[in-house]
């Protein structure tokens, strides 16, 4: 499409001439945005010692004594702690999905369910966590299903907001596949909520994102939301 | 008193308390003294704190490849600076200040027991939640405890930096001294986010971890009765 022609100039430029790698375009919203990588893998290695530092003076500002035994190296792990929490900024769907669409001819729902998903409160920095069902009707196009779970950790492992997280993959495998529709339910508990604040323990929120024939036609919809909140029968 | 005060810079580290032992003696410092070394931090302490961890937050979001200036991110750093003080809120507090008025003289000597006690406290090797609940049961010998100030007790010693061991090591020995009950069990059961977020990745594993003392640790009766209780 054009606008991301102009889009993916205007980021070389920017790029070319200087300007901190750091630079995410903010303009774009955040499900559009087409440098998704604002980091490398490999930089994550010489960053460690700035996240260090920070750690270790978060440690003593919180009235720690950081030469106990027990927090000698505690800036180092916390640092590749979070590093690994946020890994989602290293990767793109096109690397992790290149050769697992297949041609098959089948337009039925698919559905995984019960992902687990652990992310991080891009407002508090604590974690929230939960499950998330995915759905999708395809056009003549599927995908492997293991694939659908690493769409989730790419946009989970990263600071999020619950809202926004449920659209990206569902946007995400809707530029993937071109599918006649997806659907996208996530539930999951805040710690933000749970361990501080209001302190409510049982709480749990509940987005979804619904698109093509998931959006327009009810019975698919309501198909969708049986088939994935069905829990196993136990004996 | 144990205090220490936050430092005035980033490079200065802070000073050990009057009388504690060096950092590899602490861990082996008598868990018995783990009254009198209180770390005490003041609301003050907080407030003094709070531009220096809002800065150190900003650097982890730099750091991470964010950009701190983007609507959600903003007021991250303070808000991140804010919950980690409430997350290690227990260094504010003692246990003399929390029970002073609540031992009452009681001529009962069965068994008391406070279940499902939900914990949260902080990983010190990850900074990452660790979460579950604790089971506390004691004895009383002619004194009894308000029964929330077990839950008090809980707070104070899950709301820092822990390890799980040391957590329930704390809180026995807290109870202990408070009543000199005739025997004390604490069992803890939680689940530790640095095993399930990263790491080996376990979903449903949980650590059990226990502390018996007095005649909960001699008499194996009393344990049976107390762990069947808890159980149910």
């Amino acid at each position: 499409m054009n606008t991301h022609r102009v889009n993916d100039i205007v980021e070389e430029f920017h790029c070319n001439n200087g300007f901190s790698d750091l630079i995410i375009d903010t303009k774009k919203s955040a499900v559009h945005r087409k440098h998704e990588t604002s980091r490398k893998e490999d930089e994550d290695q010489s960053r460690l010692p700035a996240l260090e530092a920070a750690y270790t003076n978060i440690l003593l500002h919180l009235g720690e004594d950081t030469h106990r035994e027990g927090l000698l190296r505690t800036p180092l792990r916390a640092a590749k702690a979070i590093q690994f929490l946020t890994k989602g900024y290293h990767e793109t769907i096109d690397d992790i999905l290149n050769n697992a669409i297949f041609d098959e001819d089948h337009d039925e729902m698919v559905i995984v369910k019960d992902i687990d998903m652990f992310s991080l409160c891009e407002h508090h920095l604590v974690p929230f966590f939960g499950k998330v069902h995915i759905g999708y009707i395809p056009n003549k196009k599927v995908v492997g299903l293991s694939k659908l779970a690493r769409i989730v950790e790419i946009f989970s492992r990263r600071l999020q907001v619950q809202e926004r997280l449920t659209k990206q993959i569902a946007v995400g495998i809707y530029e993937a596949l071109q599918p006649k529709g997806v659907a996208v339910v996530i539930e999951a508990a805040h710690m933000c909520m749970v361990m501080r604040g209001v302190q409510k323990m049982n709480s749990r929120t509940v987005t979804s994102a619904m698109l093509g024939v998931y959006l327009e036609d009810l019975k698919s919809r309501e198909e969708f939301l049986t088939l994935s909140q069905r829990t196993e029968q136990k004996p | 008193t144990g205090g220490v005060a936050p430092p005035p810079g980033p490079s200065h580290s802070a000073p050990p308390a009057p009388g504690a032992e060096s950092g590899s003696h602490r861990a082996a410092a008598s868990v018995m003294e783990s009254w009198k070394e209180e770390r005490t931090r003041s609301v003050e302490d907080n407030e003094m704190s709070l531009p220096s961890l809002a800065a150190a937050y900003t650097t982890i979001l730099r750091g991470l490849g964010e950009d701190p200036q983007r609507q959600g991110l903003l007021k991250t750093p303070w808000r991140a600076a804010t919950a980690m003080q409430f997350f290690t809120k227990g260094y504010q507090e003692k246990i003399i200040d929390v029970l002073n008025d609540a031992i009452f003289d009681e001529d009962h000597d069965e068994m008391v027991i406070v279940k499902d006690i939900d914990m949260f406290s902080m990983c010190e090797h990850h900074l990452v939640p660790i979460f579950g609940r604790v089971h506390i049961g004691y004895l009383p010998n002619k004194r009894v405890l308000g029964l929330s100030k077990l839950a008090r007790i809980v707070e104070i010693y899950s709301r820092r930096l822990q390890v799980q061991e040391r957590l329930t090591k704390q809180i026995a020995v807290a109870i202990t001294e408070a009543l000199q009950p005739t025997g004390v069990g604490v069992v803890i059961e939680a689940t530790h986010m640095c095993m399930v977020m990263r790491g080996v990745q376990k979903m449903n594993s949980k650590t059990v971890t226990s502390t018996m003392l007095g005649v909960f640790r001699e008499d194996p009766k009393t344990r049976d009765e107390f762990l069947t209780l808890i159980r149910s």
